[in-house]
């Protein structure tokens, strides 16, 4: 039987700890990301990471940490992940809209050349239109071939439109794609695509209601035939089964 | 029978080339959700300027035959300024038209040029609102279409997406700067819609699902994503009822 993970939730924004795990308990989510807030991705790096592993600590393995670094904070900033790193936190947050840099800018590379050094997969906010294209990620990646990167959203809505030829023409073996805000019925497209070893569930929540984007997935693509995209992908991502 | 007007829908290539203008499958697939009546905008035109008028012709045929259940609107391609207003007259005064659609991000036009106050004021003068597609930098910004209701007060502006997932803060702004901008439940996410909820004045709020660009059945997401926003009975009857009926005018023209 599957092990649903969720692939990236944010723990804060009025979604506390616990009630986060009601929620997977009456989904049947086993485990899930959790990503910092907006402000912690933006200001207060430090801050969310050590609140994320402190509830990671209490939630008896069901909880994924991940970590926020900002760019602009330079050499502190691969210091600050270093720490989140050993502290345990398995993957490193760039929501470059909210963080106010492109994923192609110079700035970035030192982190994620890090990340690379680290074996941390980094996961990327993408939709936002000039500074969350799919496209701009890839180079990235293409840049950082050591470095796995996750295209978060699919880059939901406008630059949808976009990953039809990532995925088919661009997906060099450091890319993934994860489906929250994506629209369920867009998702076969890109498994197919992009292969089932490639694409990742994930809820958004509290974006948008857990259990309704399990819900919804499953009467479109079913858990039993999709167990890569339901956990198993992201699972040996980090390094945790075949 | 309730009525739930879903005020953002398209008749797509793919349905004529399956169905021609009989809308039976289209009707069926809607009414499974309780959706009772639609507003139907383009899907042709938005992406082929010639097409914009044998769309109208068809789009006409396709709604006449739906016994009231879907209500046609128009486009225009604004960079041909004549012709454009000259087009959506053509459809407005045969009165089975009730709106005017723009995609300014697929069509490649402002909503800032001066044709696109001529539009406006057309469409004042036929008593039928403007609908934006929103939410996309540069040219469908929630902002751009507030400063336009600003300039056009007798002009009912509706943004067709309420600024999806990037957008929605800019869109509730919006719909504040201006008593005239209205905002269409179609594309945000849940914390999206909420904040929409929360922040607009609820006879200005109106629903959609955006169906019709295919044949994929989007409305089993689109429908019960709305239950989540659990609508107080007033709430659920200004947004699927009373508010689209006034803003396009639907008085009399629904069945």
């Amino acid at each position: 039987m599957t092990m649903i993970v969720d692939g990236y939730v944010t723990l804060g924004d009025g979604l506390t700890r616990d009630a986060l795990l009601r929620q997977m308990d009456a989904a049947g989510v086993a485990r899930a990301v959790i990503a910092p807030e907006d402000r912690e991705l933006a200001v207060y790096n430090e801050e969310g990471n050590q609140r994320l592993l402190a509830a990671a600590g209490r939630a008896g393995g069901r909880f994924i940490p991940a970590c926020a670094a900002t760019p602009w904070r330079g050499e502190e900033a691969i210091a600050s992940l270093d720490r989140a790193v050993r502290g345990g936190c398995r993957l490193l947050v760039f929501a470059p809209a909210v963080q106010g840099f492109m994923m192609t800018d110079d700035r970035v590379a030192p982190l994620l050349h890090r990340a690379g050094e680290l074996d941390l997969t980094v996961y990327v906010h993408t939709g936002p239109h000039s500074m969350g294209a799919p496209t701009q990620a890839v180079l990235a990646a293409q840049r950082h071939p050591g470095t796995r990167l996750i295209l978060g959203h699919c880059g939901s809505t406008d630059h949808a439109w976009d990953i039809g030829a990532v995925a088919r023409c661009h997906l060099a073996d450091n890319l993934f794609l994860e489906t929250s805000l994506a629209r369920p019925w867009t998702v076969p497209q890109y498994l197919e695509a992009a292969g089932a070893d490639r694409v990742i569930y994930a809820s958004g929540a509290p974006r948008t209601d857990l259990a309704f984007e399990l819900d919804r997935m499953r009467e479109t693509l079913p858990v039993e035939t999709h167990p890569g995209l339901y956990g198993d992908n992201l699972r040996r991502i980090l390094g945790e089964a075949g | 029978m309730m009525i739930r007007i879903d005020s953002h829908t398209h008749w797509g290539r793919c349905w004529s080339e399956r169905d021609g203008a009989d809308p039976s499958n289209w009707l069926a697939l809607a009414g499974k959700y309780g959706v009772s009546h639609s507003l139907v905008l383009p899907e042709h035109g938005l992406f082929n300027a010639g097409a914009i008028a044998a769309e109208h012709d068809l789009l006409e045929r396709v709604c006449s035959r739906s016994q009231g259940a879907m209500v046609p609107c128009c486009t225009a391609c604004i960079w041909e300024p004549v012709e454009a207003l000259s087009e959506v007259r053509r459809c407005l005064s045969g009165g089975r038209f009730r709106g005017i659609k723009f995609h300014p991000w697929l069509q490649g036009c402002s909503v800032s040029v001066p044709a696109m106050d001529d539009m406006a004021d057309l469409a004042a003068e036929f008593g039928v609102p403007l609908i934006f597609h929103d939410g996309t930098p540069p040219f469908s910004l929630p902002s751009q279409m507030a400063l336009l209701a600003q300039r056009h007060p007798r002009t009912n502006v509706i943004l067709g997406h309420a600024g999806l997932f990037e957008h929605y803060q800019e869109a509730a702004a919006a719909v504040r700067a201006a008593d005239n901008v209205w905002a269409c439940l179609c594309g945000p996410h849940l914390e999206g819609l909420r904040h929409l909820l929360d922040r607009c004045p609820l006879e200005r709020l109106l629903w959609g699902t955006d169906s019709g660009f295919g044949l994929v059945d989007g409305l089993y997401y689109r429908v019960p994503l709305m239950d989540l926003l659990r609508l107080n009975d007033a709430q659920a009857e200004a947004i699927y009822q009373t508010n689209p009926i006034r803003v396009f005018g639907l008085h009399g023209v629904l069945a």
